[in-house]
């Protein structure tokens, strides 16, 4: 025998509830058989071997108060004490021998004048399920051939509690599920009638569940276009159980409250309950997925266009500069050739003279255009030459702070070589009189790598700006990112940082 | 047998050079315009033998010139250059009215003649 602490009991499904569902009961098995104190008894959920009270009532009387508090915190085992024994028994004791009991209850309630005492098993298809047990002042008389079913009766009540414990914890969990989920969760009825929103959903659609319970659930979060087919679709659904929604995941829109529209992804199931139907619809703002799946595609089309662009403007650089100096370099050529044959030596040699000149020109303008293409000193001495070749031939002056000794793949040196290409051709641009500096820094233990073209003029520069576009897109391909920290009259920094392993 | 010549072409050097080449073999230049619509103007100016006419101009395309000059001047042969290959443009510029196309490494009075069969 133990004393039971309060704040165990199964709220809110416990102590409260129980007493209110015993309570008639007890009072009119009380009064029927003249008994002072009825206590009900039931087999510890927890624990199955143990009993607690989990009901008492009792005539007026401070004796009988303080002892109903003893019984109401009187944990049990099987075997222990009347109700322990009929318990284990599953026998009526009906009148029962008092003798020999020493509990606290007993002495309590001899001191209340209680000398006769009754006890019967409660029972359901389960078995013993709970004790009643009753104290009077007098010995009971035998009981009623009836008392069984009295045991019966109660044992319903006792299974009656025990479903709703059960639904009830059910339904507990089910709200905390609900609660904690990050997807919306609207739960509708077989009239379209909203039952509930979860807090994600109160979120996402800005209404507040208790203000909307009962309301259209289609002219609440459908789109207008859209109600229609949904209540056609319920219609046919209660109607002959067909559903082309049920149990599947749709890609549609959704309504806010503001009036805003938003892509869902939505999948609407049915509670499996008895009863009308309910259903709940299980929606995913996918806004941000969209937004980043166009953005993807633009980024790629961007990257498609820039591609072609660059080929475009290398037969642009090709026609105009190289391949016109080469054509006036042969007809330069074949004139000297004839002014030689004419025998005119002089005129023959300004025309060399000219196509040599012609030939440097298209030399150099063949190198710089190989360089846009691709630097070959960029493959063959890495990084650090081939920034130190882009500073040198910088239009505004610009210098390496730092760039990594070690070799990198040729992906990430292509992106930072071109990213301080394009940092430069930026600054040189927009900031004006300015110095640059170039710096490259293998952050190793971050399995990144940062690169920054900074220059000392007048910040302020637009990190939306079309011009950084080519450069976000160009980082974003080997899953790099960049920033730009451009404060008024503070500078420009272009900072990219790019994931290079280790 | 040389004529006189409008060259039509946005690279100042190449026009220098195909005035000198052409002017070598005995042929006059009449007038050099930089794009497409000047060379239009030029040709209505100077009603040259023939227009030396660049297939790509700033403005519009050379093909573009010569379908016009075909159109309102059936009397001017039009010879098409280009840094590309024949093979690229001699349909091109017979579907368009020129007479023929030369590679501008290839110009000379007498590549022109050849062209015009005389």
């Amino acid at each position: 025998m133990s004393v039971r602490e309060h704040h165990q009991e199964p709220a809110p499904a416990g102590a409260a509830a129980a007493e209110e569902a015993y309570a008639p009961l007890l009072r009119a098995l009380a009064e029927r058989l003249e008994a002072r104190l009825v206590a009900a008894w039931e087999a510890d959920p927890g624990a199955g071997d143990t009993l607690v009270c989990v009901a008492c009532w009792h005539a007026p009387g401070a004796e009988l108060r303080a002892l109903a508090g003893v019984t109401r915190t009187t944990v049990l085992r099987a075997g222990e004490a009347l109700p322990g024994q009929v318990f284990a028994s599953g026998q009526a004791a009906w009148p029962a021998e008092a003798a020999g009991d020493d509990r606290a209850q007993r002495s309590a309630a001899a001191a209340a004048g209680l000398h006769g005492a009754a006890a019967l098993p409660v029972t359901s298809e389960r078995g013993t399920v709970g004790v009643v047990e009753l104290l009077a002042e007098r010995p009971f008389a035998e009981p009623a051939a009836a008392i069984d079913l009295l045991g019966l009766a109660l044992g319903q009540l006792v299974e009656r509690r025990r479903a709703e414990r059960a639904g009830h914890a059910a339904l507990q969990r089910h709200r905390a599920t609900l609660h904690a989920a990050l997807d919306s969760v609207v739960t509708m009825d077989h009239e379209g009638r909203v039952v509930e929103l979860n807090p994600a959903a109160e979120r996402t659609f800005g209404h507040a569940s208790a203000d909307v319970v009962g309301r259209d659930m289609a002219d609440l979060i459908v789109p207008p276009e859209l109600r229609e087919p949904h209540r056609e679709g319920l219609r046919r659904y209660l109607a002959d159980g067909a559903s082309q929604l049920l149990d599947r995941r749709i890609a549609t829109e959704a309504l806010r409250a503001d009036g805003s529209r938003f892509p869902v992804e939505l999948t609407i199931t049915r509670i499996a309950l008895p009863g009308p139907a309910l259903f709940t619809g299980h929606l995913r703002d996918v806004s941000d997925r969209m937004r980043a799946t166009a953005e993807l595609r633009a980024s790629r089309a961007r990257i498609v266009e820039g591609a072609d662009e660059a080929r475009r403007r290398i037969e642009r650089d090709l026609h105009d500069g190289a391949q016109q100096q080469l054509v006036s370099l042969a007809l330069d050529l074949r004139l000297a050739l004839r002014r030689l044959d004419a025998g005119d030596a002089a005129a023959a040699r300004e025309l060399i003279v000219e196509a040599d000149g012609a030939l440097t020109t298209a030399l150099a303008e063949l190198r710089e255009l190989a360089r846009g293409i691709h630097p070959a000193v960029l493959t063959e001495g890495g990084l650090r030459p081939a920034l130190r070749g882009l500073v040198g031939r910088s239009p505004v002056p610009a210098t390496v702070v730092a760039v990594p000794e070690r070799r990198l793949p040729a992906s990430i040196e292509a992106a930072v070589y071109f990213f301080v290409a394009e940092g430069l051709t930026n600054a040189a641009r927009h900031a004006g009189d300015v110095q640059i500096q170039v710096e490259v820094i293998d952050a190793d233990a971050l399995g990144r790598l940062v690169v920054e073209v900074r220059d000392d003029g007048d910040g302020g520069a637009d990190p939306a700006g079309g011009g950084l576009r080519g450069l976000i897109d160009r980082l974003a391909v080997i899953g790099g990112t960049l920033t730009v920290i451009s404060p008024p009259g503070g500078g420009t920094t272009l900072r990219g940082e790019i994931p290079c392993g280790s | 047998m040389p004529g006189r010549v409008l060259i039509v072409d946005d690279h100042a050097r190449f026009r220098a050079i195909a005035r000198r080449a052409l002017e070598c073999d005995g042929w006059t230049v009449v007038g050099e315009a930089v794009d497409g619509r000047s060379g239009l103007a030029e040709a209505q100016r100077t009603e040259p033998d023939l227009v030396l006419l660049d297939v790509g101009l700033p403005d519009v395309s050379g093909l573009a010139v010569s379908r016009e000059l075909a159109q309102r001047a059936p009397h001017i042969a039009v010879v098409l250059v280009s840094t590309h290959d024949a093979e690229d443009y001699a349909d091109l510029g017979a579907a368009n009215g020129a007479c023929g196309f030369l590679a501008k490494a290839d110009l000379s009075g007498l590549a022109l003649d050849a062209l015009l069969g005389r």
